[in-house]
């Protein structure tokens, strides 16, 4: 019965692919599922678990004196740059739960990440791990981390400072390399999430069309989610005046590189690793929709890459929001292709995500 | 577990087959799609044999967003006559302010929450309640801007106006501008709103009411809501917390604000009135109606209820994001916005004086069309409200929704965990009732945090 459903989904899709051609060919909906998952997702859960890896040996290298604070931040960068590729792939295991959300806090309204690293470290001077995995998503991921490391509060040139702080930088590198790995073994293996985007159907999807509905979802969330990113600082929803604080990231200057760094793997998503991406399933009656989305991937990431200042700075001058502004165009053109005109072209319903309301 | 709504591939299918045909598999497509109750989840959502739907009538549509309409119309004037008890309790407050006089303002405040909460549903999908809602119930505050706060007070990085004390001060300094306060009025204070482009500056509405009513809750996540005591409005001698003359303003000024607001919103749903947004709303196509009534239950059910009022708090077990934080009423309010949701689709609602208005509801246009989904949908919406219902029992046991969300409360925890899991369940419900009336394209909004 399952495997009769999933054998009319599969020819039903491609007979609306190859108009109305016969049913044994291979579904490019599979094949651009499968090669999705082996080309570019796996890879880039694979670099994100290894970049926390790093984290965590160097949370305990620069504590033990063994490495100074500008590579410590290095590292802090590269965890950051490889979860914002991630964003537009959350897919599964990290998109479920509050697993996101311990890797990172954000937007941070009311500063709760510096009021509960202190509240944290108040009430347990000799902080464990345990205190952290018990602890709040805001002390237990990256924007915590990066308090520690950037916060001009946090003098880690003091030695008594350091050994403060210390014990949460080890405790959340930990935690980041723990879930890190734990998500990765739940991609990997026979029933893991790589697979469930391999074959149909499966206890996640029944059929592939299912699969790429999914992906599509998380993209367009997270092409969405990139407008706040840049729309709250720049003060697009506060009457234009320029909120550097609710930044993501705004303390160790990250927030423009995290944005690229998302337009990358969102246009992995699009143009696949060595395999078919989405845009191996726009067929020919919308050739020029898969040329204008090249176009807005080439655009925007071109203008996006072009900034040497901070966000935090650039937003401070008239200039710098002009240039940010343009960006936020080519932000919100991107995200409406996808959204509007590729959904439709996939036949894909794009339903409610986490920005609906307010 | 997940439920893929699966429509569009439905309807795809069903299009693929008829044009093309895939040989036996052929009469899957008038085969009646059981209703896989207990199976796998990837059954459940594997309902291509579905008939793309029958176009929903233009006339059994128009009825439906007609009593829509009726139906704001009753919530929104019962939050208007639940303000004017409030201003009435407020009112007798100050002129003779003491404890019995304080405690029957806050439980008018509290009931007044009651039709309020059920009026948000409404707020999605039509901007002029959406426009319109900041004035009233922006969330959350940084309440230093009105009125005096404790030592370790935290407010939003970066916000000029975040200890402004508007009640101490009638020059406010907000970062280099100097704002004249001398009068405190409703227009004066309205105007104060987002100042300097802070959302956290929230001069106005329920919850600065709220605040001038309770206090802060210094309790944390321990039990125990806001104690300002009545003192901080005696005139004269005996005035507690300083500056009690212009408290007296302020809280005379807000609440006369409020009810104000209300009544316009009263008057942009009553019938047959020329100019006004249900004029506009029903001159529409009915099926941009049925969108808005399914974008406006989706966007807070998800987004907005169990988004941001409900798993931030938890997950960052923080009561600086819990919804009424100095009064501890959150329960209640995630209660009647959960009920607000349920309202619209079952065109049903139970007014404050006891009665209930029912009209044709989105529910029987989807029994129509697929009775099985109105039937998921309904039970989502039966078992939402009976984990809302487990937060207000909670509450009344004397565990309120910030002690649930404590770091080290497991148990709490898990009770807002069901009530936020119950939420998701239904948007996914929501997004197949949609479907099945035909409804693509809803058109999301923006909100904060990724869910």
């Amino acid at each position: 019965m399952l495997f009769d459903r999933s054998l009319i989904a599969a020819c039903a899709t491609a007979a609306i692919a190859l108009a109305l051609g016969a049913c044994a060919q291979k579904d490019p909906y599979q094949a651009a599922s499968a090669g999705l998952a082996d080309g570019v997702l796996l890879p880039a859960y694979t670099q994100w678990t290894e970049t926390d890896r790093r984290l965590a040996a160097s949370a305990r290298a620069f504590c033990a004196g063994n490495e100074s604070l500008a590579d410590a931040r290095r590292v802090l960068r590269d965890a950051q740059l490889a979860w914002s590729g991630l964003q537009p792939m959350l897919v599964g295991p990290l998109g479920e739960g509050n697993r996101a959300w311990q890797v990172q806090f954000w937007p941070d309204k009311k500063n709760l990440v510096g009021r509960q690293v202190g509240n944290l470290l108040k009430a347990n001077p000799d902080l464990t791990s345990a205190d952290v995995e018990e602890g709040s998503v805001v002390v237990q991921g990256l924007t915590a981390y990066e308090y520690v490391l950037h916060d001009k509060t946090v003098d880690l040139s003091d030695a008594q400072v350091r050994a403060r702080y210390c014990p949460l930088l080890i405790a959340i590198g930990d935690h980041q390399q723990k879930l890190s790995a734990d998500i990765l073994g739940q991609w990997e293996g026979d029933d893991g999430m790589a697979s469930q985007l391999r074959t149909f159907p499966n206890a996640r999807y029944a059929d592939p069309n299912e699969a790429i509905a999914d992906l599509l979802r998380v993209q367009v969330t997270a092409l969405d989610a990139l407008k706040k990113k840049l729309g709250t600082p720049l003060g697009r929803l506060s009457k234009g005046h320029p909120q550097p604080y609710q930044a993501e990231a705004w303390r160790s200057g990250a927030s423009l590189p995290m944005i690229g760094a998302a337009l990358a793997g969102a246009e992995a998503l699009w143009q696949g690793g060595k395999e078919s991406g989405l845009r191996s399933l726009v067929d020919d009656a919308h050739a020029d929709l898969a040329n204008r989305i090249d176009q807005a991937y080439a655009s925007v990431r071109q203008t996006a890459d072009s900034f040497d200042e901070p966000l935090a700075e650039l937003v401070g001058t008239e200039e710098g929001r002009t240039r940010l502004a343009e960006l936020y165009e080519q932000l919100d053109t991107l995200h409406r292709l996808h959204q509007n005109d590729l959904a439709q072209a996939l036949g894909v319903q794009i339903g409610f995500n986490a920005h609906d309301g307010d | 577990m997940l439920r893929t709504p699966s429509w569009a591939t439905a309807s795809l299918l069903a299009v693929a087959i008829s044009l093309a045909g895939c040989g036996e598999d052929k009469e899957q497509n008038t085969a009646e799609a059981p209703a896989p109750q207990a199976q796998a989840p990837a059954v459940q959502s594997a309902t291509p044999a579905e008939p793309a739907p029958v176009a929903v009538s233009e006339e059994a549509a128009s009825k439906v967003v007609n009593h829509y309409a009726d139906l704001a119309l009753a919530v929104f004037s019962d939050a208007h006559a639940a303000g004017v008890k409030l201003q009435e309790a407020v009112n007798a407050f100050l002129a003779n302010p003491n404890d019995e006089t304080l405690t029957a303002a806050r439980q008018a405040w509290l009931a007044a929450r009651v039709p309020y909460m059920q009026t948000e549903v409404f707020r999605f999908g039509n901007p002029v309640v959406d426009e319109w809602e900041g004035q009233l119930n922006a969330w959350p505050l940084d309440e230093g801007l009105i009125d005096y706060v404790a030592g370790d007070y935290q407010h939003g990085l970066g916000n000029p106006g975040a200890t402004a004390n508007i009640v101490a001060n009638e020059q406010i300094q907000v970062g280099e501008d100097t704002i004249d306060v001398t009068e405190i009025t409703g227009e004066k204070l309205a105007s104060l709103n987002e100042l300097a482009g802070s959302e956290a500056n929230v001069a106005t509405g329920y919850h600065a009411i709220e605040f001038l009513l309770w206090g802060q809750d210094l309790n944390g996540t321990g039990p125990g809501a806001g104690e300002r005591p009545a003192t901080d409005y005696v005139e004269g001698e005996g005035c507690t917390g300083g500056n009690c003359d212009r408290r007296r303003a302020y809280l005379k000024a807000v609440t006369d604000l409020l009810v104000d607001d209300l009544k316009v919103m009263v008057a942009e749903w009553q019938p047959n009135q020329d100019g006004n947004y249900r004029a506009t709303l029903l001159a529409e196509p009915a099926e941009n109606g049925l969108r808005k009534m399914l974008f406006g239950m989706g966007s807070l059910s998800l987004g907005e209820l169990a988004g941001e009022r409900m798993k931030v708090a938890l997950e960052a077990n923080s009561t600086e994001d819990e919804h009424d934080c100095f009064s501890d009423n959150t329960h209640n309010s995630h209660f009647y916005n959960a009920k607000g949701i349920r309202n619209v689709y079952l065109g049903q609602y139970q007014r404050i004086d006891g009665t209930t208005l029912e009209g044709p509801s989105l529910s029987s246009l989807v029994q129509a069309q697929n009775p099985e989904v109105d039937a998921d949908l309904r039970a989502d919406l039966e078992t939402t409200e009976a984990k809302m219902q487990a937060l207000v029992e909670s509450a009344d046991n004397g565990k309120a929704f910030d002690q649930l969300i404590a770091a080290d409360n497991q148990e709490g925890q898990e009770l807002v965990r069901a009530a936020i899991a119950a939420l998701v369940e239904q948007t996914a419900a929501i997004e197949q009732a949609a479907g099945a009336l035909g409804i693509d394209n809803l058109n999301p909004d923006t909100a904060d945090h990724q869910f």
